[in-house]
């Protein structure tokens, strides 16, 4: 089997790695057999999964390894270039699939950032790369000059090397590799307008997404999760922990040099501004703290429902361009609805857009859904 | 010669100004040379950036011009750079 085929579960690794040392006979053999599938999903597992297992969680808490999904073959394909300090795209190739380690730490972060962000989106979402068609993953850093920024091109990812007094280097936090390529896998889906309400939902969508991956990298349930964005970016010379947190948005920092952290947590405190494309990196923190609130009332592993849920919205076909937070929030109820059925996933849901003052305006819609639904939805996953 | 950057979005969304009046300075001549090539090829509206990408609005004596990330000219680099590093 080649190296690069790798096997997609719905068990992620550490709990199978979980149930290999601790299940019953006959489910610690499954989970062993599941574990030896691959060499590649072997190693992640080790270098991976840091700290006390996590607990499992629904809905694979009590699924047998053996009810793991065999994914389409996907092949992981990752190239890192070296911009060298100048604009040039993709740069000097330094380290593609499969080749060892180099000296250069930021290519080595990339290159296992794309790794672990494909992997979400495989395992949790049976998603293969950004496209779902197996789209080669690339990505240059030393990107210009003392550059204080990661931007997704429309093909690639960009890194900056930060400036050394602010900002370190953009490749040191792996939520912010996930979210880049979560744009591109926005581009792809729904392709929200970067403006205004739907552009503050494209940015969420590639905050939730990039601590998804983080989250799963570490294998930490909602509760133990920080849900920060680019923890560690921070220079010790600023006062702050991240860019922005989406449990407590509007604190992430408060430095002289780089200000205040802008972001709303409610619709009470949306910044109307023409910055920013319509303040899409502000007002973002309304609907990421609402993911937060449904993942966290939900528990467990976040990229389990809530997670899903939100993915459903994004690829479901009818989030429009244009969306605002009113219409992606009665989105997400419907969703909830249609995977889950009227139970505790729709009303967290519901629950977290009401904090966050966002109406999901879909009580007369989402009557209609459920109606329907009573005869055509599919069968809970738990 | 009086030379405004304001950069606004990337993945901070923060915005950043400074500004340079060159008069008196002893290197004044470097700089009208570089806000000239950086302007000769700017653009006179917003062009479409990309997602978390810079936008920046240059203001040159009254003139302004937008560039957006990753489009910019190695002048127009230079520039916005050398304003925001070295402006107040």
């Amino acid at each position: 089997m080649d190296a690069n085929h790798v096997f997609c579960g719905i068990v992620p690794p550490h709990m199978l790695d979980h149930l290999a040392r601790s299940g019953s006979a006959a489910v610690a053999d499954a989970a062993r057999n599941a574990l030896r599938m691959d060499a590649f999903h072997r190693e992640r597992r080790l270098s991976a999964v840091a700290g006390a297992p996590p607990q499992p969680t629904v809905p694979g808490a009590g699924t047998p390894p053996d009810a793991a999904q065999r994914c389409a073959e996907s092949v992981l394909r990752r190239t890192i270039g070296d911009a060298e300090h100048h604009q040039r795209l993709p740069g000097r190739v330094v380290r593609a699939e499969g080749q060892d380690a180099v000296s250069d730490e930021p290519v080595n972060r990339a290159y296992d950032g794309l790794g672990h962000t494909h992997r979400l989106y495989l395992d949790a979402f049976e998603r293969d790369s950004i496209d779902d068609s197996g789209l080669a993953l690339n990505a240059t850093v030393h990107y210009s000059r003392h550059y204080d920024n990661a931007f997704w091109d429309g093909e690639q990812m960009v890194f900056g090397d930060g400036d050394g007094e602010v900002f370190n280097d953009f490749t040191i936090s792996l939520d912010v590799i996930g979210h880049e390529l979560t744009h591109g896998v926005t581009q792809y889906t729904a392709n929200l307008d970067y403006s205004g309400q739907s552009g503050a939902l494209n940015e969420s969508m590639s905050d939730v997404f990039g601590s998804l991956v983080k989250q799963y990298a570490l294998g930490q349930g909602a509760a133990e999760a920080d849900w920060l964005i680019g923890e560690g970016l921070l220079t010790d010379q600023v006062q702050g922990v991240a860019l922005r947190s989406m449990k407590a948005p509007g604190t992430a920092y408060d430095d002289d040099v780089l200000g205040k952290d802008p972001q709303p947590a409610t619709m009470d405190d949306y910044v109307e501004t023409t910055d920013d494309n319509g303040g899409v990196h502000i007002n973002s923190g309304i609907p990421n703290h609402a993911f937060y609130l449904a993942a966290t009332a939900l528990g467990g592993n976040a990229w389990e429902r809530a997670g899903r849920i939100w993915y459903d919205v994004l690829t479901g076909g009818k989030l429009a361009t244009d969306a605002d937070f009113a219409s992606f929030a009665g989105l997400t109820a419907a969703a909830a609805r249609a995977r889950y059925g009227e139970g505790e996933e729709v009303q967290a849901v519901l629950d977290a857009w009401k904090q966050v003052g966002v109406p999901t305006g879909s009580e007369e819609g989402s009557a209609v859904v459920r109606q329907r639904s009573g005869t055509t939805a599919p069968t809970p996953t738990i | 010669m009086h030379i405004q950057v304001k950069r606004t979005g990337g993945f901070v969304g923060a915005t950043r100004r400074a500004e340079v009046d060159t008069s008196g300075r002893s290197d004044a001549e470097a700089w009208h040379s570089l806000a000239r090539e950086a302007l000769a090829s700017g653009k006179g509206s917003e062009r479409a950036g990309v997602p978390d990408g810079f936008h920046y609005e240059v203001t040159v004596d009254g003139h302004t011009v937008h560039f957006a990330d990753p489009h910019l000219t190695d002048a127009q680099r230079s520039l916005v750079s050398k304003v925001l590093k070295e402006g107040a």
